[in-house]
């Protein structure tokens, strides 16, 4: 375990497509990070799963990297952020929500499988350096951030909240 | 320079209760994505997005206010969410680039 009280700043920033795709056969979606300048919108079939392309819109990637002691976390696993407005009861976003108080505000983490079929989200080393980094930036005294991975949302399609995401004009299909 | 100030100063027009933060610093983005890895805390964020998930993005970095190009004007639910964050939400009706040199010129860079 690192001893390094670590100040995170972003590294390889990368700007990109954030592509989403749902399954036709169980509901499920997927997403992924794309560069390509025409991105991939063809049906395939993946196993079980048969993906159709959604949507796409820009958005933009980024590892973190400790400027004390090297250490990068790489956030690959990260798909997107999203400020939560969740008030049941029953998700555990929502209770951390309120247990923080009004100057706490939660954003949850999307990893790129919303079925977390194999039970894995965004990395707990990734939430943490998340935290962190964001926590370390605020200059508003009483202010504090809590970053959640997806997983932890009672349902991710009912989850309430405000996606950090530049839909509309920005999409390119 | 605090927020106040700096709206006096360009001839911004207020659009809600805000806290009064020492500048230290501008964005200019319309894009949410790249406010997160551009934008920093304490900072006057220059755009024409008006978009709730503005705010989402604005208050992760701990921007200290908002000014809207163009005469845009928010929703009164950004509005609402921009109250309880704290930022402040400004309008003028220069595009960006004239607003930027504004800014140049009272020097707030």
């Amino acid at each position: 375990m690192s001893t390094c009280s670590h100040k995170w700043s972003m590294v390889n920033i990368r700007s990109g497509y954030l592509v989403v795709e749902g399954c036709r056969h169980c509901k499920a979606r997927s997403s992924f990070f794309s560069t390509e300048t025409v991105l991939p919108v063809d049906d395939y079939q993946d196993g079980e799963h048969y993906w159709t392309y959604l949507s796409s819109f820009q958005a933009v990637k980024f590892d973190l990297a400790c400027d004390a002691c090297g250490e990068v976390v790489n956030l690959d696993d990260m798909m997107g952020l999203m400020l939560s407005t969740c008030r049941n009861p029953d998700c555990e976003v929502a209770r951390l929500a309120t247990q923080g108080g009004r100057r706490t505000w939660v954003y949850v983490a999307f990893c790129a499988d919303s079925t977390h079929a194999t039970g894995k989200c965004v990395s707990a080393a990734g939430i943490q350096a998340l935290t962190e980094y964001f926590n370390g930036n605020i200059k508003d005294p009483g202010k504090k951030v809590i970053v959640a991975p997806c997983i932890k949302c009672k349902s991710i399609d009912t989850c309430a909240g405000i996606v950090i995401a530049d839909t509309g004009l920005t999409e390119i299909y | 320079m605090r927020v106040s100030e700096l709206a006096e100063k360009t001839g911004l027009t207020s659009l809600n209760e805000h806290n009064d933060k020492q500048v230290e610093g501008v964005y200019i983005s319309d894009m949410v994505s790249d406010i997160i890895t551009g934008a920093k805390a304490n900072g006057i964020l220059v755009t024409l997005q008006t978009h709730k998930s503005l705010i989402a993005a604005a208050n992760l970095v701990d921007v200290a206010a908002i000014v809207f190009v163009r005469g845009k004007k928010p929703a009164d639910d950004v509005v609402e969410l921009a109250n309880k964050t704290g930022i402040g939400l400004f309008v003028t009706d220069m595009d960006t680039w004239s607003f930027a040199t504004k800014l140049n010129e009272i020097g707030v860079k």
